[in-house]
């Protein structure tokens, strides 16, 4: 079996990449996961969108990405739906330097377009009534920002993809890529050799262990990050309220459930999804603090998934110097959900040699190795 | 319907409780879950299906599939088949998911 293009892993960004490559006309691609699609962090992920960064870099690939996600299903010809909610994201401020971060955050994202604005203590509880604002500064509002059904919108990718002749190989695992005089040659999988000049590592929390099957070393590492599911009841919420130095996301999905998640500070950097009763406590408190009424509501269930972190809290897109046909789009840091579809279409301009949509030199590989200050993204959770 | 008599085992004389359902006295015994109760007062139809409304009864008894959740005292979701059943209480079916305010 030979692949024009091969790419590794089917989550949301190996989608995006295949279908923005197939709609350029590109034929042969094949896409190789060992589960299915959105198996991995896609499937796990709080499926929150946002445009509200601190870096530009993250601000133009969310807006150029949101803005896709409004049109997502008309584009795709999805016939289900993606479930696109689009109605913001309410980012707290908790001490006076996330006050003072929150204003400069928003003059960068107005700068871009982005409609953000800063937002008193008692506007916030109009816009969110059951938000308890004693806890809180300030906040930032941006309606643009939303929440999407992840299933879907990898399935929407998936199909479209399909449609136009992409070839999905799952589950089927890759053990190995060969290369021969510094440029890819092979994937080598559980169940074939597939020849192949151009191999995409878009595998999520496993994609430091692919490069290295290419002899390729990147600064990634997994980390797990919890999340659970409250039983449904009539809609309260409409926007994701956030905080980042209180560790909380927290969103009321259209079926009517919340789903919230937090940070593990102490997470070792493994593949480790499990869940743990540490997580529910924490999340429980936190969660009571500022949205008091949802701590009245039972936990259906929980679960976990791997973020992928960069040293800078930004993905890592592009070719790699070492390994020519070695292309990378990993390193999302938790936001890869909502930048896949400008992760698909900056990946199809750089595979295709186009002049690419964004500049890509801050996200490239070696912004890391040439000892240049990196600005790192804070407005993660 | 309740069991009154049984040719093995004995059902002693409980004390009645009164309650209402949607507004409507009614009499529980002591003992009886909510939903026990309402079906000793022939009402099947707890709750109802949240996309096609459809009538929705006694499933799985245990409090784990929310079948019966109904309104009680104002609080909604209430697990009605485990809940037991006490003086005064005020028994409503719930529109929808639940509203919380």
């Amino acid at each position: 079996m030979n692949a024009e293009i091969l790419i590794i892993g089917a989550g949301i960004s190996g989608t995006a990449i295949a279908w923005n490559l197939a709609r350029k006309g590109q034929k042969n691609i094949v896409v190789v996961d060992s589960g299915y699609p959105a198996c991995g962090a896609t499937g796990r992920c709080g499926a929150g969108v946002r445009e509200q960064w601190a870096t530009k870099m993250n601000c133009l690939m969310a807006q150029k990405s949101i803005a896709f996600f409004e049109q997502a299903n008309e584009i795709l010809e999805y016939p289900d739906d993606v479930e696109f909610k689009q109605e913001g994201y309410l980012i707290l401020a908790c001490t006076p330097e996330e006050d003072a971060q929150f204003t400069k955050n928003v003059a960068l994202q107005n700068s871009l377009g982005i409609p953000s604005r800063k937002v008193t203590r008692e506007e916030a509880k109009q816009i969110v009534p059951h938000l308890n604002e004693k806890a809180i500064l300030s906040a930032t509002f941006c309606g643009k920002d939303g929440h999407l059904n992840p299933f879907k919108m990898t399935d929407a990718f998936y199909r479209a993809a399909k449609r136009l002749g992409v070839v999905f190989l799952f589950p089927e695992t890759v053990e190995g890529i060969d290369v021969s005089d510094g440029k890819v040659v092979a994937v080598r999988t559980d169940k074939r050799t597939i020849a192949t000049s151009k191999v995409v590592d878009a595998a999520g929390g496993f994609s430091g262990e692919i490069a290295k099957m290419a002899g390729v070393s990147i600064p990634v590492y997994p980390e797990r990050h919890e999340i659970l599911v409250t039983e449904p009841i009539e809609k309260i919420q409409g926007p994701m309220v956030m905080s980042f130095s209180k560790n909380l996301y927290c969103q009321q999905v259209p079926h009517g459930s919340f789903v919230m998640g937090r940070g593990d500070p102490g997470a070792k950097h493994d593949h480790d999804i499990s869940s743990g009763w540490r997580f529910l406590d924490e999340m429980a408190k936190t969660v009571r603090e500022f949205l008091p009424l949802v701590a009245k509501l039972r936990v259906i269930r929980q679960w976990a998934g791997s973020y992928t972190m960069s040293p800078d809290r930004q993905p890592i897109l592009g070719t790699v110097p070492e390994v020519e046909g070695f292309y990378l789009a990993c390193g999302f840091s938790g936001h890869g959900f909502m930048f896949a579809p400008m992760t698909g279409l900056l990946m199809s301009e750089v595979i295709l040699g186009e002049p690419t949509t964004l500049d890509m030199t801050e996200l490239s590989l070696a912004r890391f190795h040439q000892n240049q200050a990196i600005e790192i993204e804070k407005s993660v959770v | 319907m309740r069991i009154e008599q049984h040719p093995i085992l004995d059902f002693p004389e409980r004390k009645p409780i009164a309650f209402t359902f949607e507004g409507g006295p009614m009499l529980g015994r002591e003992g009886d879950t909510i939903a026990a109760a309402l079906h000793a007062n022939g009402i099947s139809a707890l709750s109802e299906s949240s996309e096609l409304h459809r009538p929705r009864g006694f499933y799985c008894a245990i409090g784990n599939c929310s079948s019966c959740h109904m309104v009680v005292d104002g609080i909604p979701n209430v697990k009605t088949c485990i809940t037991p059943l006490r003086e005064g209480m005020a028994v409503t079916r719930q529109a929808g998911k639940g509203a919380y305010r």
